[in-house]
This record gives C-alpha cells, sequence and structure tokens, in this order.
C-alpha cells in the first residue's frame, strides 16, 4: 500500500521518519497484504450493509426527509490502554466539575459569588433557566450522559474542545461501526485486546433507572424523540431498541395529576424516566416555548414535583455553553481543589470586552463560534475564510458579542483515511460518550469523526464528515 | 400493551405491505393475460387493464388512457409499478410501509426492517426506461413480489406475537379481504354474466385468471379439479373456508384478530362488525348468491370493512 504521512499537524499512525507508531505496526502490515481489489469489493459490501440496514442521518436544510449514510472509513483509530486513562481520568474528572457547576449555578450560585465566572456571563446565557432556580434534579445528577470532542495538538496532546450536556448524539454509530468492522475486516481484530462497547446501552438503561422516582416499583424508562424528522432519528429508534424501551413522541405522552403517562392501545402507563432527545426549548410549550408540538405540556411540573426524572436535566446546557467552556480550568480547580488532567484550547471570550476586541483584530487567525450553536453551524474558520467573508461574519459579531468566542486554530490530528481509492491523512477528533449513574463510567471507545475532504478541518456529519471505529486497547497482562 | 402511535404504525405497515403485494401480483397476471389474449381479441386485452385501473384508482388525469394495447399496458405498468404519486403504485406503497416502519423501528426486528428496506430500494433505483421491455419489467415485478414474501416472512418468523404483532396482522387481514371485495366487484359483473356461446376456452382462460390474481387458482384446483366452472369458481372464492383470500377467510381472520386484541370477554366496536360480518359469510351467505345477488352483497360487506376500519382509529389509535 502506498501510505502518505500527514504533513501538518500530529500523525496518528506514522512517526517522523515514517515508521508507523508500534501500536498501528500489526494492522499496517495486515492493510499492507490487501489488494486494492479486496478493499473495492469490501468497501461495496460495506456500503450497501449500511444502505439496506437503513443506518443513516437526515440532513438539514436539503430536501425534506433526505437521508444520508454517515460515511464510514474502515481504518481503525487506536487509542493505547495508557493514553485512554488519561482521558478517562480527565473526563471524570470534567464531568463531576460540571455537575458541581449545574448544582451551584441553580441554587448558591457561590462560584458567581466568588467571580470565578462572571455572573453576567452565566446569567445571560438562554441556557441558563431562570424557571429551575432551587431545583435539585434527583440524585443531583444534570448530566446522566455527555459527549465531549478531545482533539490532539501538534505533539499529540489530547485537548478538550467541547462538552456536550444537552443531548449529545454519535453514540449508535460507536456501536454501529464496531459491528461494521467486524463484518468486513474481521481479520483487523484478531492481533488487537480491542474494548468492546456493546455494553453501552445497558450502562445508559442502568444510569437511567438510578435516578428513577420509583424505584422499588419496576420504573418505567422512555426514550423522547422529536420524530422521524430530526437527524438523530436512527440513534433514538437504536437506543430504544437496544434498550428494549419505547420510543415515544411528544404526542404519545400527556400529563395529569402531576405524572407524566403514555397513550397506549388499552389505556395509559405512568413513565418514570424519560431519556429526552429534545432540547429545553422545545420540551414543555407551558414553560418553555410556547409554540412547540413537540413537548409535552405540563411536563416540567411533573419533573418540578419529582414525579418524572428527565435525562439530561433541563438547564443542563449552561454548563457546555462555549463561554462557560473558557473558565472550565479554573472551575475544576474550584470544585475539587485539582490541577485539571485534560489541557483545552486558548479561548477568547467576547463578552470580555478587550478579549472582543482581540478578536475583531484578529479575525484572520481565529476560528469564531456562536455559543448557541452546535454541530458546526454559525462558524468562522479566520484562516480560510475570504476578506468579504469576514467582513460579513463581523457584522453580525458586532451585533452580539457576547455569543462569540475565538480560538486559534488548532491543527487537529490526522490518520490514514481510504479516499477514491488511496489512503491519505485526514483529520480527525473523538468523542469519548461518558455515563453518569451511580459513578461516572466513560465508554471505552467513541465516535472518531474525520473530515473526508483534502485539508477540511471539519469533522461534522452535517458538513460532509465521517466516521470510524475506535479501538481503545485493554492492558496488556503483567 | 403498546403505544397507540405505534399500533397504529404497525397497522398500516401490515396495510401497505399487503397491498404492495396485491398489486405486484395483480400487475404480473393482468401483464400475462393481457399480453396472450391482445393477438386473440383486442377488446379483452384492453378490459384486463382497464379492470386494473379500476381496482387501483389513480389521481384524475385529463387525458384518457391510450386506445392501443400495448400503449395502454405501458401506462398501466408506469403507473402502478413505479409512479411515486400513485396512489396504489407498489413503490408508493413500500414506500408508506418504510416510512412507518422507520417510525416504529423498536417495535419490529432486524430482519423485517431489512428485508422492507431493500425491497424498496431496489424498485426505487428501478430505471423507469425498462418498463416498455416486458420479460425485464416481468422480471422486476418478481423481484419485487419476492422481496414482499420474504418480508412478510420476517414478519412470521421473528416477531413475537405480542399485541404489536396482532396490529400488524389486523391491517394485513383488512386489507386482504378490502382487495378481493374490490376485485370480485370490478371483474364479477363482466364474468359472471350469460357464458359466450363462442370461445368458451378463452371465457374460462378469464375466470382462471381472476383465481390467479387472487392467488387461488391452485387452491381451487385441489378442491374442484382442473375443470373450470364459473359458478364453482366464484362460490370458491366467496366461501372457501380454506384459501386465505375468499372471502370467509379473509373476514375470520380479521375477526379473530380483533378478538385478540379486545379480549373476548369485552369486545371492541370493530370486532362486533366483524364478528357480525364473518357469521353472515359462515352460515347465510351462499343463498345470496343467486341470481346476481352478490353485487348487493359486496357492497354491503365493503361498507361493513370500511366502517371497522374507521372504528378502529377512534377505538385504539386515538386519531
Amino acid at each position: 500500500m502506498n501510505w502518505a504521512p500527514a504533513t501538518t499537524g500530529y500523525d496518528e499512525v506514522f512517526e517522523a521518519d515514517g515508521r508507523p507508531r508500534s501500536h498501528y505496526a500489526p494492522l499496517i502490515s495486515i492493510m499492507d497484504s490487501l489488494t486494492p481489489e479486496d478493499v473495492e469489493r469490501r468497501e461495496r459490501l460495506q456500503k450497501l450493509a449500511l444502505m439496506n440496514q437503513g443506518i443513516t442521518f437526515t440532513v438539514y436544510g436539503e430536501k425534506e426527509g433526505l437521508e444520508r449514510i454517515f460515511p464510514f472509513d474502515f481504518v481503525p483509530r487506536i487509542i493505547p490502554a495508557g493514553e485512554w486513562k488519561t482521558i478517562q481520568d480527565g473526563l471524570v474528572q470534567r464531568i463531576t466539575t460540571l455537575n458541581l457547576f449545574l448544582l451551584d449555578v441553580y441554587h448558591e450560585q457561590r462560584c458567581l459569588k466568588d467571580r470565578v465566572v462572571p455572573p453576567e456571563l452565566v446569567l445571560s446565557r438562554k441556557e441558563f433557566k431562570r424557571e429551575l432556580l432551587g431545583l435539585t434534579p434527583p440524585r443531583k445528577i444534570f448530566t446522566h450522559v455527555v459527549g465531549t470532542d478531545l482533539i490532539r495538538s501538534e505533539t499529540g496532546e489530547y485537548l478538550v474542545l467541547e462538552d456536550n450536556c444537552r443531548c449529545p448524539s454519535g453514540v449508535s454509530y460507536v456501536l454501529e461501526n464496531r459491528a461494521l468492522l467486524n463484518r468486513v475486516f474481521p481479520e483487523f481484530f484478531a492481533s488487537y485486546p480491542v474494548r468492546p462497547v456493546k455494553e453501552y446501552p445497558t450502562l445508559l438503561l442502568d444510569a437511567l433507572l438510578f435516578v428513577a422516582p420509583r424505584p422499588s416499583q419496576s420504573p418505567v424508562v422512555v426514550v423522547l424523540s422529536p420524530g422521524i424528522h430530526n437527524s438523530a432519528y436512527f440513534e433514538h429508534s437504536f437506543l430504544a431498541r437496544e434498550m428494549g424501551v419505547p420510543l415515544v413522541e411528544g404526542r404519545d405522552l400527556l400529563v395529569e395529576g402531576n405524572h407524566v403517562f403514555m397513550r397506549r392501545t388499552h389505556g395509559k402507563r405512568q413513565i418514570d424516566v424519560i431519556y429526552r432527545r429534545i432540547d429545553d426549548e422545545f420540551l414543555d410549550p407551558l414553560t418553555f416555548r410556547r409554540d412547540s408540538l413537540l413537548g409535552v405540556p405540563g411536563l416540567v411540573n411533573v419533573y418540578r414535583e419529582g414525579n418524572v426524572a428527565l435525562a439530561n436535566a433541563p438547564g443542563a446546557g449552561v454548563a457546555d455553553d462555549k463561554a462557560v467552556y473558557a473558565f472550565m480550568p479554573e472551575l475544576i480547580k474550584y470544585y475539587l481543589a485539582e490541577e485539571p488532567l485534560l489541557a483545552q484550547v486558548p479561548t477568547y471570550v467576547g463578552f470580555r470586552p478587550e478579549h472582543f476586541r482581540y478578536m475583531t483584530e484578529h479575525l484572520d487567525e481565529l476560528v469564531v463560534k456562536t455559543t448557541g450553536d452546535a454541530g458546526g453551524y454559525g462558524m468562522l474558520m479566520g484562516p480560510f475564510a475570504t476578506r468579504a467573508e469576514r467582513e460579513r461574519y463581523l457584522a453580525v459579531m458586532r451585533q452580539s458579542p457576547g455569543n462569540h468566542i475565538a480560538q486559534p486554530l488548532v491543527h487537529l490530528s490526522s490518520h490514514p483515511t481510504h479516499v477514491d481509492g488511496r489512503f491519505r491523512p485526514r483529520r480527525i477528533d473523538l468523542r469519548p460518550f461518558i455515563l453518569y449513574g451511580d459513578r461516572i463510567r466513560v465508554l471505552p471507545g467513541g465516535l472518531t469523526r474525520v473530515a473526508l475532504r483534502d485539508g477540511s478541518f471539519v469533522v461534522n456529519s452535517s458538513q460532509g464528515g465521517g466516521s470510524k471505529d475506535t479501538w481503545v486497547l485493554a492492558p496488556r497482562e503483567p | 400493551m403498546i403505544l397507540s402511535r405505534v399500533a397504529d404504525g404497525l397497522y398500516w405497515i401490515g396495510r401497505y405491505l399487503e397491498r404492495a403485494e396485491n398489486v405486484t401480483r395483480l400487475l404480473l397476471v393482468t401483464e400475462e393475460t393481457a399480453s396472450e389474449v391482445v393477438g386473440l381479441d383486442e377488446d379483452l386485452a384492453r378490459a384486463e387493464w382497464n379492470d386494473l385501473r379500476v381496482i387501483f384508482p389513480g389521481p384524475d388525469r385529463e387525458d384518457a388512457p391510450p386506445r392501443h394495447p400495448a400503449a395502454l399496458a405501458q401506462a398501466a405498468l408506469a403507473e402502478l409499478s413505479i409512479d411515486p404519486r400513485h396512489p396504489y403504485s407498489i413503490l408508493f406503497s413500500l414506500r408508506k410501509a418504510r416510512d412507518n416502519a422507520r417510525t416504529v423501528r423498536e417495535a419490529l426486528t432486524i430482519e423485517v426492517f431489512v428485508n422492507l428496506n431493500e425491497t424498496y430500494r431496489e424498485l426505487e433505483a428501478y430505471d423507469e426506461r425498462r418498463i416498455g421491455d416486458g420479460p425485464t419489467m416481468r422480471s422486476a415485478l418478481s423481484d419485487t413480489h419476492r422481496g414482499i414474501l420474504s418480508t412478510a416472512g420476517a414478519v412470521e418468523q421473528t416477531l413475537a406475537r405480542d399485541p404489536g404483532w396482532l396490529f400488524l396482522k389486523l391491517g394485513e387481514s383488512l386489507e386482504r379481504v378490502v382487495r378481493t371485495v374490490v376485485v370480485l366487484r370490478a371483474k364479477l359483473p363482466a364474468l359472471a354474466s350469460q357464458e359466450p356461446k363462442v370461445d368458451l376456452p378463452l371465457f374460462h382462460s378469464r375466470w382462471r385468471s381472476l383465481l390467479r390474481g387472487l392467488s387461488s387458482l391452485e387452491n381451487y384446483r385441489r378442491v374442484h379439479g382442473a375443470r373450470m366452472e364459473p359458478a364453482d369458481a366464484l362460490r370458491f372464492l366467496l366461501f372457501d373456508p380454506h384459501t386465505p383470500r375468499s372471502l370467509r377467510f379473509g373476514a375470520a381472520a380479521v375477526k379473530d384478530l380483533l378478538e385478540g386484541i379486545s379480549g373476548a370477554a369485552a369486545l371492541s366496536a370493530p370486532a362486533r362488525i366483524m364478528g357480525k360480518l364473518a357469521a353472515e359469510l359462515a352460515y347465510q351467505g351462499e343463498d345470496e348468491l343467486r341470481d346476481g345477488r352478490y353485487l348487493p352483497f359486496l357492497d354491503h360487506m365493503l361498507d361493513e370493512l370500511t366502517r371497522a376500519h374507521e372504528t378502529l382509529s377512534t377505538t385504539y389509535f386515538g386519531t
């Protein structure tokens, strides 16, 4: 095979001298033994399997109901046990902090009074839900499921890019990618102690049952989806199927006498835990957006009464705000008296006038994001934008400086990826999934997203990204 | 018990799958019958295609259907197979079945979904320009037919016999008996009139194709032998207790499923409607046959089946 090491940023697979890193050597040697015809044939099988199984997502902004397969690259990403240990410990520390922060923000607001984070910054976020002040979610858990995005610096250090504390998606692809790779390239697995990911639905269900208000009475758990037109619908359905619980939409639920029920063919049934994949805004038209047709009128009141658990808890979004992110290292020290185990990307917060001035003056060096958006929408890649694009973006920025943050362009690491019949370096990130139940667990694996276009930094599925199977290796026997 | 929305979705999967199967089968049978007789009796070939357009009515069109039998055949084939706008095209039904399957996928098995999805995707990819080529089209329709049957097989082999299954089978059974009524309603007036003095073999072959169109020809022969007696065939299609597309069998199947869903102790409104209808077919129906009185009876059946469907929605689906 003809391999090409990365020319910029950290290369996941190859050393500077072009030899594979030790944990990649067996894989590279297996792949070198494949003919291009082998590869082509197996890639065809793999695409067919994805289409036939309906493993698709919906793209917004194109014609309605357009289904696409999420492109899958069969060259797996391998994370040695030692590296994973750092990631795992760092994530546990982070999620612990995020929950302490949320509990604080919705109660005493000590961190604001102590000026660890500017109060105005937190209180002005639209994700901060004034309606929920003073409310403690069951077992004090706000973020039952978190997906934290990691990237690697030029030296290979893992950096946190952002936390997703609302409805992080992608875990279904972690499981499907593994099944798919095993089906199409089973020989890859022979020489590696790959840790399984199949436990995820069981762990998720355990975490959800852990917060049930009536734990003794075989609690009823459901997955709440906005419906088939949502881009992550496949995942909602997948998780419901894998956990063996009903998938419901808002119209299937009703609130009566401060309990929430689902409508069934023969009468209604009370629900205890809702794994909701609907944003806060749409959850309950009586509390949040009045025009929401996706939600359940009265749901938040039932939650307030403690008669239903919502995962993730409403209001948790304020913790993954891109501006709050800038203060995470301080928050970790503040709540845990520990140094952060995972570094993060330096961040300029538009909320601070001196930062905003810097942002406007160095737009051509910075990646600017809006604090409310996700999925790569509403961002500017300064170094690659034309002058006109920057000017236009600047005008928008000036209308709401507080809603923007900026970071220097981090080069992301690259990984060989099969593109047009050749193996080429493409940029990747990593989204591990963290569950918070009786304790915090990190799924040994994650979604490695890959920017399939040459030179691209954007890995989001909505913007031409694909994904890879991600192997976390078990520690070797002593 | 299951969510009302899921029950509704499963019911429609059953209906649309069965509908797609019916359209595919009738297209295959009609295509074969019509192309065989077109040289012998052009009007008959035309009538076969026009019957199909009555059984599966499309959106109103300004232009009259083509006169020439070959053009008529091609138009009907195109409409009823892959026209995405025709409400009775196979593609339309399969898409509806699949859309419903996607919304209730957690209530299905991977086998059911994959079979349905593959069948749909293959038909969707069919090249319209190849419709004119008879053998190719026939082979594509046969593939679709096989895909639909294997989906039905996956339903049979893999789904738990829970309330969801009952609703899926209910949709299938109701669609099946409705379609038999509609086919008979369209075909019988011409067939049950006086037997023609000339060309009896041709007349009998039309009866045979009616039986085949309701996948009952082989079942009929096992009871009555190869000899075609229109009166026997009619009685068979209405009252045979074993063939799945006879009216008696179909009404009883719907009734049994509805009783299974509602529980025998407190019969639901649709279960009562179907109970009466099944009893009519079981105990007094044969008299209705004489002197062409089957037509009002078929109309009566269609009314009752429609009523059963409507009360089903209000009873279980909350719509």
